[in-house]
């Protein structure tokens, strides 16, 4: 038996990789929302087709199938923005969302119908199945890789935002998009690219899912998508940084529930993470990190 | 005048008996065919209840919810549950309490009592969830979505867990489902034109003009929200009384997509556009279901099974929609609205007896008399920028203050303060004595605050008469005497002949009428117009000036007045103050203040010259 302050480390260090994997699912909703003010339901699928090009690519080695899921990801999220949410660009939000929610029922169901409606297993590599000892500790080789790609996303994105021209243009496009376009930001192109980073980070989520789950199915992308929803709401709409706090507290949260619920609660986690947000909603309309705003408009 | 006032009775009956008949129609097709086409008309029916229940919140709050589907499972469970015979609860079910375990309850008390505990559910939901911002309700209503679904799927020993129950005396028909979806669409149709309804929709076309007259935005959600999750209930309690089974996906993600897709394929604003987009996506969709089962298309292409494919078809229905299509169907107008009916019938020009408009006269002016509204030492910074320094203002019953000062010398923020919209860092507002500086927007209205914006923030979805009635409305008028203060505002401002017409579709000098008009409706003690006169010709500047007095002196309420137009300001303010800087310059007489060398530095002389052109 693990003494308790080591089984403590561990499911700290569990509830920092979970945190880590939901930062990446808020920041990808995030970016998306930042650039268009667009709360993009395809996330998940997003999430799923990546995942779904690991299946489909089982045998080929796993470089090469995670090089296509990566292409996946960005080619569907810059195809959909392209195709079905340009034209709703200056749509109000609800359109938007009801837009994107049509194209997560289409790419959802497009997999069940091609492949299989069914959830289909996936073979991992023997590496990220193991473990790594560090002292007294029992570290999934997945865990390090996440909070290692957590780091790695958020220093390359802060590089990003506030470091390279695209990056000036796209908080620019945040600010105030109408504005940023008569300052000669070149819309077309920063939501573009935002779609296609967004989508990378989706699968790069995705290919993180496969290897913890071991399977993939069409409607694996419904419960990321909204953890990145509630994450972004708890963190402050439209906050980068805010979405990262609210995906760390929603990750950290569903895993120590999962290590200290009783035994009888435990099948009601998912029920308890998704509630509880709300209270910090009533609580601070906000978000956590959102500024309150006044009346802009009047 | 005549009772409903704001449509004509034609108008009002055709948008009540076309959805009607399109039911009648519905049911009548499905009792004349096979048992398994009777059966599929059955379930479309509950889903026509179901997508009714969702126009009630979506259209007329414009805020989507993703949770209502939720509502749709409670009553589900709820309705099978008592019904569902002993013999077969014990074994589905043991942890079920004896008393619904026992019960073997027949088809309406078990709707009924579906309905309710839906209801109540969804106060119990919706009172911590319409508190959440417009921005956050589509998410966290999303989230509750899952709850549900997540409780339902592994609380097996009440509910049967994933694999759900079975055993459920199949006693809906056509004709109760049928039966259902019209009463239902009645409901529906009178939430809309009722004065809640009506609240709800000034929501809908524009938040901040809402709550300047009076909304509780909260409490409006909260109550549609509610009968919204009735109805789902009932749709759900008949359609699980109609297949015999239930499981928790029953009621799920995508049955969410399916009722989502028809209200907006039909136009969520409108009860017709719930029906016709029902009957429309539950066609293609029957029709998508039978090809995926395998079979020929024209008897030409062979299809194998193809299991999801009329989701498939769904999805791109609602992004066509969504991308060509916005308003759905029906453009979201009810069968009395649309174009070539409209025309056809006269529309009634809104008149109001003598007696309403004795009554109207300023309602509260009687008990406001001693009081006045005052603001002492407001001071106000945003982000270390100093806007307001230690203002002070006041503004007796029946004056007309104007409040003048170049750009950005405070003017609107102080509006912005007196009327709930900006709390102040320090200072307060005092209404007849009463501090008032914490009072939300709402509840300043209410106590006979009324203010204008600079933009006209019409309610472009509503019409001229609607947008104007909503005003009283909003602070608690009921919904025949709104009509008449309606009828009698519009006289007064000379929009009677607009009365019928979109508020949205009104040339700019009407939207600014319609502004003030909006805030009279409310029967104002105290009136803060911001800019009425701001892009009005000469003309309709002199127009505006005689409404304004007359206004003054009949509803007997005080204006504040802010105004770049000198001319106006010195034809109808009996006193002046100006700001500059966040600081007041002085207060007086019009002659006394143009005379003024601060004055004439500060603003006169430097800023005004710009601000005419500006």
């Amino acid at each position: 038996m693990p003494d308790p302050m080591t089984e403590l480390a561990q499911s700290l260090i569990d509830a920092l990789a979970l945190g880590g994997l939901y930062a990446l699912i808020a920041i990808g909703v995030t970016l998306i929302y930042t650039v268009m003010g667009m709360m993009n339901f395809a996330q998940g699928e997003f999430i799923m087709l990546p995942a779904y090009a690991l299946y489909l690519l089982a045998g080929v080695p796993f470089g090469v199938a995670v090089c296509a899921a990566f292409a996946t990801g960005i080619g569907i999220a810059v195809l959909a923005e392209r195709v079905a949410f340009r034209p709703v660009r200056n749509a109000d939000l609800a359109a938007q969302l009801v837009t994107s929610l049509a194209v997560a029922t289409i790419l959802q169901n497009v997999v069940s119908a091609t492949v299989d409606a069914r959830a289909q297993s996936v073979a991992t590599p023997e590496l990220l199945s193991e473990s790594s000892q560090v002292g007294a500790l029992s570290i999934p080789n997945l865990e390090i890789l996440t909070l290692a790609l957590t780091v790695l996303v958020l220093g390359g994105l802060g590089w990003l935002l506030y470091r390279t021209r695209i990056g000036l243009e796209m908080r620019a496009a945040a600010e105030n998009f109408e504005m940023a376009r008569l300052l000669g930001v070149r819309a077309n192109r920063v939501i573009a690219i935002a779609f296609a980073i967004s989508g990378a980070l989706a699968a790069m989520v995705g290919v993180l899912l496969v290897m913890q789950t071991g399977q993939v199915s069409p409607t694996m992308g419904l419960t990321p998508v909204l953890v990145g929803f509630i994450a972004v709401v708890i963190g402050g709409f439209g906050r980068i940084f805010g979405a990262v706090v609210g995906g760390l507290v929603l990750g950290a949260l569903s895993s120590l529930l999962g290590t200290y619920l009783p035994d009888g609660l435990v099948p009601f986690r998912d029920a308890i993470v998704f509630s509880l947000p709300v209270a910090i909603l009533i609580l601070r309309p906000q978000g956590l990190l959102g500024a309150a705003t006044g009346e802009a408009r009047i | 005048m005549n009772g409903r006032g704001l449509r004509s009775p034609a108008s009002a009956a055709i948008s009540l008996v076309v959805p009607l008949v399109l039911v009648v129609l519905t049911a009548a097709v499905g009792a004349s065919g096979t048992p398994s086409f009777e059966e599929t008309v059955t379930m479309i029916l509950c889903n026509l209840i179901i997508v009714l229940g969702l126009q009630v919140f979506i259209g007329n709050s414009g805020v989507y919810s993703f949770g209502q589907l939720g509502f749709a499972a409670s009553g589900a469970y709820i309705a099978a549950l008592l019904t569902i015979p002993a013999i077969f609860t014990a074994l589905q079910t043991p942890a079920l309490p004896k008393l619904i375990a026992d019960a073997q309850l027949s088809p309406l008390p078990s709707t009924l009592i579906a309905a309710l505990a839906s209801g109540l559910l969804a106060v119990v939901v919706g009172w911590p969830l319409m508190r959440t911002s417009t921005l956050a309700i589509p998410i966290s209503t999303f989230a509750f979505l899952i709850v549900a679904y997540n409780v339902l799927a592994n609380w097996d020993a009440v509910t049967g867990g994933t694999s759900g129950l079975v055993s459920i005396p199949r006693t809906t028909d056509v004709a109760s489902a049928g039966l259902w979806a019209g009463v239902a669409v009645v409901i529906v149709l009178a939430f809309k034109w009722s004065a809640s309804g009506y609240r709800l929709q000034a929501t809908r076309e524009d938040e901040v003009a809402a709550r300047s007259i009076g909304i509780g935005l909260m409490r409006e959600r909260l109550l549609a929200f509610t009968i919204s999750a009735m109805l789902c209930g009932i749709g759900g309690a008949l359609a699980v009384h109609e297949s015999g089974t239930l499981a928790p996906n029953t009621f799920y993600f995508a049955a969410s997509v399916t009722t989502i897709t028809m209200l907006v394929v039909g136009g969520a604003r409108s009860v017709l556009g719930a029906v016709v987009g029902t009957l429309a996506v539950a066609t293609v969709n029957e029709l998508l279901r039978n090809l995926e089962e395998g079979g020929h298309v024209l008897g030409l292409i062979s299809i194998g099974e193809v299991p999801g494919l009329a989701a498939i078809g769904l999805g791109l229905i609602l992004l066509v929609t969504m991308v060509a299509l916005p308003d759905g169907l029906t453009g979201g107008r009810e069968a009395g609205e649309i174009g070539p009916i409209r025309r056809r019938l006269r529309s009634p020009v809104l008149s109001t007896s003598a007696a309403a408009a004795m009554d109207q006269a300023s309602p509260r002016s009687a008990r406001g008399s001693a009081g006045s509204l005052r603001a002492e030492g407001i001071s106000l910074a945003f982000s270390g920028l100093e806007v307001l320094r230690g203002v002070e203002l006041a503004l007796p019953p029946g004056e007309a203050l104007g409040l003048i000062g170049p750009n950005g010398a405070g003017k609107t923020t102080l509006v912005n303060v007196l009327s709930g919209f900006q709390a102040p860092d320090s200072g307060s507002v005092f209404l007849d004595g009463v501090d008032v500086t914490s009072w939300s927007p709402a509840r300043l209205a209410r106590a006979g605050l009324g203010r204008t914006f600079q933009a006209a923030l019409p309610f472009a979805g509503l019409t001229v008469a609607e947008s104007v009635a909503v005003g009283a409305m909003g602070v608690g008028v009921g919904r025949r005497r709104a009509v008449d203060v309606a009828a009698n505002v519009l006289e007064r401002l000379g929009l009677s002949e607009q009365a019928q017409s979109p508020a949205g579709l009104q040339p700019p000098g009407n939207q600014r009428l319609l502004g003030i008009a909006r805030a009279l409706a409310t029967g104002p003690r105290y009136l803060l117009l911001d800019e009425p006169a701001a892009g009005l010709n000469d003309e309709e500047c002199r127009d505006l000036v005689a409404i304004l007095r007359g206004v003054s002196e009949d509803f007997g309420c005080a204006i504040l007045l802010i105004e770049h137009d000198m001319n106006v300001v010195m034809d109808l303010c009996s006193r002046v103050q100006v700001l500059d800087d966040g600081e007041t310059v002085v207060v007086g007489t019009p002659e006394g203040v143009q005379a003024h060398p601060a004055v004439i530095e500060a603003y006169l002389g430097t800023s005004y010259a710009e601000g005419a052109h500006a």
